[in-house]
């Protein structure tokens, strides 16, 4: 692989770490022959892959794809929705006992040839991942080796010579293409050691085995949850923090920068677009705007609820130009700005309504602990709100009723808002209906006000 | 009176689509958009067509009047009963 100036062509001795030991890269590579050997041993064309474990998770995938056969990644490896919603002919786990009832082969037992040599796969080998599409069943989406490759050799072309050797840290699962890109290929590409285990709390993030920089590889829903960065290593033994997912709360990159010392780099993308573009704090905790990665276009096209961002690159599922959820604004250095999701931003009487925007506001009431929002469509479309109380809004609910709650939460949003950007419908519940990935479904959301 | 103050809040509440509320629920003297029962532009339209359906009135073109006759439940009523004599 090319790498920049610094010596980042020195390759590291292990590919993976563990909480104690690591492993080397001839075994590795011993370990991914092996498996090679086995799964050629099955006629079967689809395989998922479901690995806990990163090191295996990434010989797995090497394996498979030296092979010629098609990766699924299931959307989540929980074995109700594994079986249920994804095709494919054999399992491949390093937790066979997960999938009684399916043909599944255990990884750890598939024993190793000493070969030692490195093998890469084919550029059309086709890998499909699954993210939560908007009719509830997860959606398929297809990327060739070809296109994970070229997103690698764009994060090290950016980011390569900074960084320098590393640990890669990561707080997200590897079988979304952040995590696989950012927790398992790029490491093993770019000769950088993983820890092979995905790190839950912050506490994890201390005390490695290892005495290299850290990358940390995490998510908004990770990083803003951090209260004591005490608890995080020092932010001179880390030598980049990545987030991606959704945008990092203002309040959350202030914090890094002005407690900690450093800003994060969040990536924004898709599954089915690939990485479009970054950004990160500047030193006083100011944010910048986004930068598309080199090789990626970008336009805007208007729509009745704002301008949508387009973008062409040779990392997204689909050819040619690609729509994005999302509004947004080019300024005329080329920096983005992204301005909410497209579906976010709806029309009621002739009105255009931030959903996002009064989401937040009434999430931050002192009796909510979280609200969504969807427009109910009919002959008069309508705001409905969606709200999980805190204790103090669930004992106002139980003494003083429904009514009562809702016209406290009425009086505060009008304080702010126009009367018809106020809710009509009110639906309060203990969790949001969605997946088990966290991700809220809005056709579920509908379903309560039917 | 009394009846077609009830009639009338009946009326909100269906035409409205109103959740959550019933008729005891709205004070006939507090104001019918803004702070006490918080309608909206929207709403205000719709309640006009329904009025005007149900007791067979013409609504002024004047905004100010208009303004005034949905005050309240009690203004609605006192309107109503104004023009149908």
């Amino acid at each position: 692989m090319k790498t920049g100036q610094r010596n980042t062509s020195k390759v590291h001795d292990d590919v993976a770490i563990f909480s104690a030991g690591t492993l080397d890269r001839a075994t590795f590579w011993n370990r991914v022959h092996g498996l090679k050997n086995v799964i050629q041993g099955h006629s079967g064309r689809r395989w998922a892959l479901l690995c806990e474990d990163s090191s295996w998770f990434a010989a797995g995938f090497m394996a498979l794809a030296n092979c010629r056969r098609l990766i699924v990644l299931p959307q989540s490896s929980l074995a109700g929705a594994v079986g249920k919603d994804h095709e494919f002919d054999l399992i491949l786990s390093d937790h066979p006992e997960n999938y009684p009832g399916l043909h599944c082969i255990n990884i750890q037992a598939t024993g190793t040839i000493a070969d030692g040599m490195a093998c890469f796969p084919d550029d059309d080998v086709r890998v499909e991942f699954h993210t939560s599409g908007s009719t509830g069943s997860p959606k398929c989406v297809p990327k060739a080796f070809a296109q994970l490759r070229n997103e690698v050799q764009t994060l090290e072309n950016q980011w390569g010579a900074s960084l320098g050797q590393a640990v890669i840290i990561s707080t997200v699962p590897h079988h979304h293409l952040y995590g696989l890109l950012f927790r398992v290929l790029w490491p093993l590409l770019s000769g950088r050691p993983f820890l092979a285990s995905v790190c839950l709390h912050p506490d994890g993030l201390r005390n490695l085995p290892v005495q290299l920089p850290k990358i940390i590889v995490s998510s908004p829903a990770f990083l803003s949850r951090i209260d004591n960065f005490s608890e995080l290593p020092p932010a001179a033994e880390v030598a980049a923090v990545f987030s991606s997912g959704a945008p990092l709360p203002d309040e959350t990159a202030m914090k890094f920068v002005k407690i900690w010392g450093r800003s994060v780099t969040e990536v924004y993308g898709s599954t089915e677009t690939g990485g479009i573009a970054w950004r990160a704090a500047s030193v006083d905790g100011k944010r910048r705007p986004w930068r598309a990665f080199s090789g990626v276009e970008l336009d805007l096209r208007q729509e009745p609820s704002g301008d949508r961002l387009w973008v062409k690159s040779p990392c997204t599922w689909q050819s040619g130009w690609m729509a994005t959820g999302d509004l947004a604004r080019i300024h005329a250095d080329g920096g983005l700005e992204l301005l909410g999701r497209s579906d976010d931003v709806i029309k009621i009487a002739d009105k255009r309504v931030s959903l996002g925007e009064i989401r937040i506001q009434l999430a931050a009431h002192t009796m909510v602990a979280d609200a969504r929002l969807v427009l109910v469509a009919g002959r008069r479309s309508i705001i409905g709100a969606v709200v999980i109380l805190n204790a103090s809004g669930q004992s106002l609910l139980k003494s003083s009723g429904k009514k009562a709650v809702c016209d406290a939460l009425r009086a505060w949003l009008r304080e702010r808002y126009e009367p018809v950007m106020i809710p009509k419908k009110w639906r309060f519940v203990d969790a949001f209906p969605g997946t088990d990935m966290g991700k809220i479904e809005n056709q579920r959301m509908l379903q309560l006000f039917t | 009176m009394n009846t077609l103050v009830q009639e009338l809040k009946q009326l909100i509440i269906d035409s409205l689509d109103l959740e959550d509320i019933g008729p005891d629920d709205i004070d006939p003297q507090a104001p019918l958009f803004g702070a006490g029962l918080g309608l909206d532009s929207i709403d205000a339209l719709e309640l006009g067509v329904a009025i005007q359906k149900r007791f067979h009135i013409k609504l002024d073109n004047d905004p100010a009047a208009t303004r005034q006759h949905f005050q309240s439940v009690t203004s609605l009523a006192r309107f109503i009963e104004s023009k149908a004599k």
